[in-house]
């Protein structure tokens, strides 16, 4: 199955439950939002603002007009959110910087369309998201990958844990290691994994934009889920062996 | 002969059971055993168990830990805050793209960020 086309941006419609529901622009935490149902730090500020004091609102109008130096400084907001996206998605920095100057000059062309329905964050997130599905689509690596994850062989299918007991993950976990174990997942399974798990989509949304089941997106997610169990493991049985 | 075959097995239906039994570990519950647990895992960590799935959790402790792993991963996945930082070509590539197109206008150029 080969992934969607990926929705154009002017038409896009973020899916969101009561529990997940963007705020208005104007209430927004100034920390991390998660796109879907996920994290989202208690707000803090009234207003998002950018580096420059100006609100992020005004930013956006004014960039809407063609200003230079607002889009520029809605870019700086929003870059790390955006190039995290693109690195965690890809695994490849160089990729990840191609991607993200793509999402940006697709942002700078569009913005005009941007209506305020959903969180600016969240509308330029989705963008993203399509940016690096397109690219992986026409790069065609990942369509095989996720033919292989969404027709698993038996093989491929979860490993059961019948009778072995071991020490749980809880509190082992840093960073650091979680990073570097979603990094070494299939693609299949880490895109699956870094929408849901880590940017906060929801099955609906992730089955819409893959192109596949929402079936298939929850049996994908538990099959990365239960892979970075192993790879964590794993990494925790080296660093107790290197500690001896 | 399949049809005959087909009966055995029919008539055997605890063939199976049975041979799942032997290797599973003790303590496990006997309406419910891992094998039943964890193929309806991703259910359960979406939506919560049935009663029969959370007898089951309460008495082995295998399934309860591989629980608790997965819920520790995507509980951990949420608190991975966007740090990585983009080298500072990916926005020179913007702007010069930008002027090119003739968008952006080149004495809007600055380097503030």
């Amino acid at each position: 199955m080969a992934i969607r086309k990926p929705v154009p941006v002017e038409n896009l419609q973020v899916v969101q439950n009561a529990s997940s529901a963007a705020p208005q622009l104007a209430h927004e935490s100034v920390g991390y939002e998660s796109a879907g149902n996920a994290t989202t730090f208690p707000v803090t500020t009234p207003k998002k603002m950018l580096a420059s004091g100006m609100p992020e609102a005004e930013a956006i109008e004014r960039a809407q007009q063609g200003d230079g130096e607002c889009f520029e400084s809605l870019y700086g907001m929003h870059k790390r959110r955006v190039y995290s996206l693109c690195l965690r998605m890809t695994g490849n920095t160089a990729e990840a910087e191609d991607l993200t100057q793509e999402a940006f000059l697709q942002l700078y062309r569009k913005i005009a369309t941007f209506r305020g329905e959903s969180a600016f964050s969240t509308w330029l997130h989705r963008l993203a998201v399509n940016v690096v599905l397109m690219h992986l689509r026409k790069k065609g690596l990942p369509e095989v990958s996720l033919q292989e994850t969404l027709e698993p062989t038996e093989e491929d299918g979860p490993k059961k844990d019948i009778g072995a007991h071991d020490q749980v993950l809880a509190g082992s976990i840093d960073r650091v290691n979680l990073e570097r174990a979603v990094e070494s997942l299939p693609p299949g399974y880490r895109i699956i994994f870094v929408l849901h798990d880590i940017e906060g989509y929801e099955h609906n949304e992730i089955a819409e934009m893959m192109g596949c089941s929402i079936g298939n997106s929850k049996s994908q997610l538990h099959k990365a889920r239960m892979k970075l169990r192993d790879l964590l493991k794993i990494t925790r049985a080296e660093r107790a062996g290197a500690r001896r | 002969m399949k049809t005959g075959q087909n009966v055995i097995m029919a008539d055997q239906p605890n063939v199976s059971a049975a041979a799942t039994a032997a290797v599973e570990p003790p303590g496990r519950n006997k309406q419910m055993n891992c094998a039943d647990f964890q193929h309806d895992l991703p259910l359960i960590i979406d939506s919560g168990g049935t009663q029969e799935q959370d007898e089951h959790l309460q008495t082995c402790a295998v399934c309860r830990d591989l629980v608790s792993d997965l819920r520790y991963i995507a509980e951990q996945a949420k608190l991975l805050v966007p740090m990585h930082e983009p080298s500072p070509k990916v926005w020179d590539g913007i702007e010069e793209k930008l002027k090119l197109e003739g968008l952006m206008k080149p004495a809007q150029a600055r380097r503030t960020l």
